[in-house]
């Protein structure tokens, strides 16, 4: 039963890293220079986002919910002691809603509330992305305490330092090349065909740099991390993957073939969610004290049979509505 | 602790706004959009897409300040989590799932025009009404535990033998989910029914507001004239459930049958008793008991560290009874002026006045349910102080939130003020008469 859970968890996590990710990617995409295209690019991402980006937001809510739900302790333990990043993680979930959603419906569509309104919204996607960052980084750094009486050792080394500074970026990376891939398809516009896919490929290489970055920063921590994963045949093998993956992405995307190049793209994500997965499976949280595990920190067995019986019935209602949505938007009518 | 309560009475209190608007509204819109499908009016139209445009914002607000709360829980009270989330939980997962298809609807809805069914496409509108006021329904169920503590045994400090199904369905979810759904209905209904009211005695297309009019007002009315009923079966429970509260909210110090109920008045709690209030000798017994001569107990039977604030209960309970029973009255004069068929201006005007009032009164009732409980976080079981995070420096927390709200209401008034001015110049325009 805890089984039924971990996978829904690692579902959610999977879809809305590359869902939610997307609309995350679109967000910073816009602060980033388009010249004349700027106005063509922010009509794209409206309609490519607007239906979908509130069910994506979903996949988080479902995560807490299960979390608190069914792991109460490994809940409460990244409430209390990631205190600060999930605050500023709400601060900008709350303003890059409203943002989005005040740029669309404002009654006067004046350009300089529209300048403010893109400006808020990419800024706080940018925010948000990079406190998912820190905060999956803090998962797995160890570093949470849950024994310390000092104010500094509870509530911020946890989370503050060189590694979740590192995954912070290469979260932001991953966020905008996702969207960039993505959006290539969005649009008939040739030109900002030409904008996304010239973004795609630089972001194809902030991904790998930063991606370094985060086993260099890991190493100047001296974390174990880095020389676990290299150790573990499962992650070295998930990263060679993804990583030879790269030179079929090239090929699709030189080649507009839209679809191949999203599958690729995103199967590259899925493997380095898999890899950072694959690392401290079965624990959730890696404390200074001890791993908080999955079965560790399960609630009672009745109080898991609801929970998997809400979110089986729930996938029934759920899954067959979102591959309508889906397919109502996202088919060239 | 005093700043973890602050931060959670704010958020709840922004968030129920935008709940009760996201959860009713979409009703009123679908039935706009019904006339249309039907009729095939431009007016209908023009007015469905109004309405979602205010669906849409509230709905957006709603959904993140809804995301902070979900968060909130763990962040402000994690002691209370750790042990009322087993017990709990299933309510929220039953809440998830719901927001979940809301979400899914309202884009479908939103961005679905001319890429469905008409008919399917109006469905859709439909489940975004459903989906919403289910999920109002779990999570008012979720809080109705926490006054009336189910589904578990508590030993020593934690739960054992937790069984969610009847933490689910405690003694208070059925009352509690009846009063808040009609509340919503009713707010919101009489809000959107205001504003109408003043667009059509300031503008030029009279049938047109007359007819958006009707629709939220027959919603409004209907729920307001059904709530003195579900709030009298809300009394019984709580003399039943949760005595200090009913004493606290009445202002009752002292254990007696043949109970007076106050109309008005301020509780002193010093000299524990009432002072300039009406007493209705007799009154509060019935409404508790359905007795005039019941003993009902007072705050003295309760040692008083464990007393709720009597002063705030009172009052606000006053307010939402108040505004309660007027809206009542107001929701028979409707009725009575849709069966003539003619709604004089005066009338139109106590509507306007009445715009903001439900929300107060909502606001109000929150005040009651959740200071009413203090100094309990779980009734009987545990303290609020007991459940406060040990994160120190939380005023900061929230002075933040209190900015970032004040600021996100602002702003919402002033973009909804905004499609207002922008509505009504083009309805005046397309639809005059």
């Amino acid at each position: 039963m805890i089984e039924i859970l971990i996978g829904f968890i690692g579902a959610s996590l999977w879809l809305y890293i590359l869902l939610g990710g997307i609309d995350y990617g679109a967000g910073i995409l816009e602060l980033l220079p388009a010249g004349a295209l700027r106005e063509p690019r922010k009509q794209v991402i409206n309609q490519a986002m607007g239906p979908v980006w509130e069910a994506n937001h979903m996949w988080l809510i479902l995560i807490v919910v299960i979390l608190f739900m069914g792991f109460p302790g490994i809940f409460t333990t990244l409430m209390i002691s990631l205190h600060l990043p999930m605050l500023a993680l709400l601060l900008g979930i709350v303003i890059r809603g409203a943002a989005f959603t005040f740029r669309h419906y404002d009654a006067i569509q004046a350009p300089t509330s529209q300048r403010v309104y893109t400006l808020l919204f990419g800024a706080s996607s940018l925010w948000t992305a990079f406190w998912l960052g820190i905060i999956a980084a803090s998962l797995n750094r160890g570093t949470i305490d849950l024994e310390t009486r000092s104010a500094w050792e509870a509530y911020i080394l946890p989370w503050c330092g060189l590694y979740p500074v590192a995954v912070g970026l290469f979260i932001i990376c991953i966020f905008v090349f996702l969207a960039a891939v993505y959006l290539i398809g969005e649009t008939e516009d040739a030109a900002l065909r030409q904008h996304f896919t010239r973004h795609a490929m630089l972001l194809n290489w902030c991904v790998v740099f930063s991606g370094g970055g985060v086993f260099l920063a890991s190493l100047a921590e001296r974390q174990s991390l880095a020389s676990a994963f290299v150790r573990n045949p499962a992650t070295l093998g998930v990263m060679v993957l993804a990583s030879s993956l790269f030179a079929a992405l090239w090929r699709f995307i030189r080649a507009g073939r839209i679809r191949l190049t999203r599958a690729v793209a995103s199967g590259q994500v899925t493997l380095i969610l898999l890899g950072w997965v694959l690392l401290y499976a079965p624990n959730a949280v890696l404390t200074r004290q001890k791993p908080l595990s999955f079965y560790d920190t399960a609630s009672p067995p009745a109080t898991l049979w609801q929970l998997v019986l809400a979110l089986v019935i729930g996938s029934l209602f759920i899954f067959p509505s979102l591959i309508y949505l889906f397919r109502v938007f996202k088919m060239k009518p | 602790m005093m700043a973890a309560r602050a931060t959670m009475a704010f958020s709840l209190g922004f968030h129920i706004i935008f709940a009760a608007i996201g959860m009713t509204m979409p009703f009123f819109m679908s039935a706009a959009h019904y006339f249309f499908l039907r009729r095939g009016n431009a007016a209908d139209l023009e007015l469905t897409k109004l309405w979602m445009k205010g669906v849409a914002i509230f709905f957006a607000v709603g959904a993140v300040s809804g995301t902070v709360l979900s968060f909130e829980l763990g962040l402000l009270w994690p002691r209370f989590m750790l042990h009322a989330g087993p017990i709990i939980g299933m309510p929220f997962s039953w809440e998830g799932t719901a927001f979940f298809l809301e979400a899914v609807a309202i884009g479908l809805f939103l961005y679905g025009w001319k890429r469905m069914h008409p008919w399917v496409h109006w469905a859709t509108g439909l489940v975004v009404g459903i989906s919403g006021f289910v999920s109002g329904i779990f999570v008012v169920a979720a809080n109705g535990w926490m006054n009336a503590p189910s589904g578990f045994d508590w030993v020593n400090g934690a739960a054992q033998n937790v069984d969610p199904v009847k933490a689910m369905f405690n003694p208070a979810w059925a009352h509690q989910t009846l009063h808040m759904q009609l509340a919503a209905l009713q707010s919101v209904g009489f809000a959107v029914g205001g504003i109408h009211a003043f667009l059509y005695l300031r503008g030029k297309a009279h049938d047109f507001h007359l007819h958006a009019l009707k629709i939220a007002m027959t919603f409004g009315a209907a729920a307001a004239l059904l709530q003195p009923l579900a709030g009298h079966i809300a009394g019984q429970h709580v003399a039943r459930l949760q005595p200090a509260k009913l004493a606290a909210m009445e202002g009752h110090f002292e254990t007696s049958t043949h109970a007076p109920l106050y109309i008005g008045g301020i509780p002193d709690v010093e000299m524990r008793q009432m002072k300039w209030g009406i007493p209705l000798p007799g009154m509060l017994s019935f409404i508790a008991h359905d007795d005039f001569n019941a003993e009902v107990t007072g705050l003295d039977r309760f040692p008083e560290k464990d007393w709720p604030p009597v002063l705030v209960c009172h009052i606000a309970f006053q307010i939402m009874v108040g505004i309660g029973f007027a809206m009542a009255f107001i929701g028979l004069l409707y009725f009575w002026f849709l069966r003539r068929g003619v709604f004089p201006p005066w009338f139109l005007g106590i509507l306007v006045l009445f715009i903001p009032l439900g929300a107060v009164a909502v606001e109000a009732g929150w005040v009651v349910t959740e200071v009413g409980r203090q100094p309990w976080i779980m009734c009987g079981l545990m303290r609020t102080r007991d459940a406060v995070t040990p994160v120190p420096g939380m005023v900061y927390h929230f002075y933040l939130f209190l900015v970032l709200y004040l600021g996100l209401a602002a702003a919402t008034v002033w973009l909804f003020a905004r499609q207002v001015r922008a509505a009504q110049t083009r309805i005046s325009l397309k639809f005059h008469d």
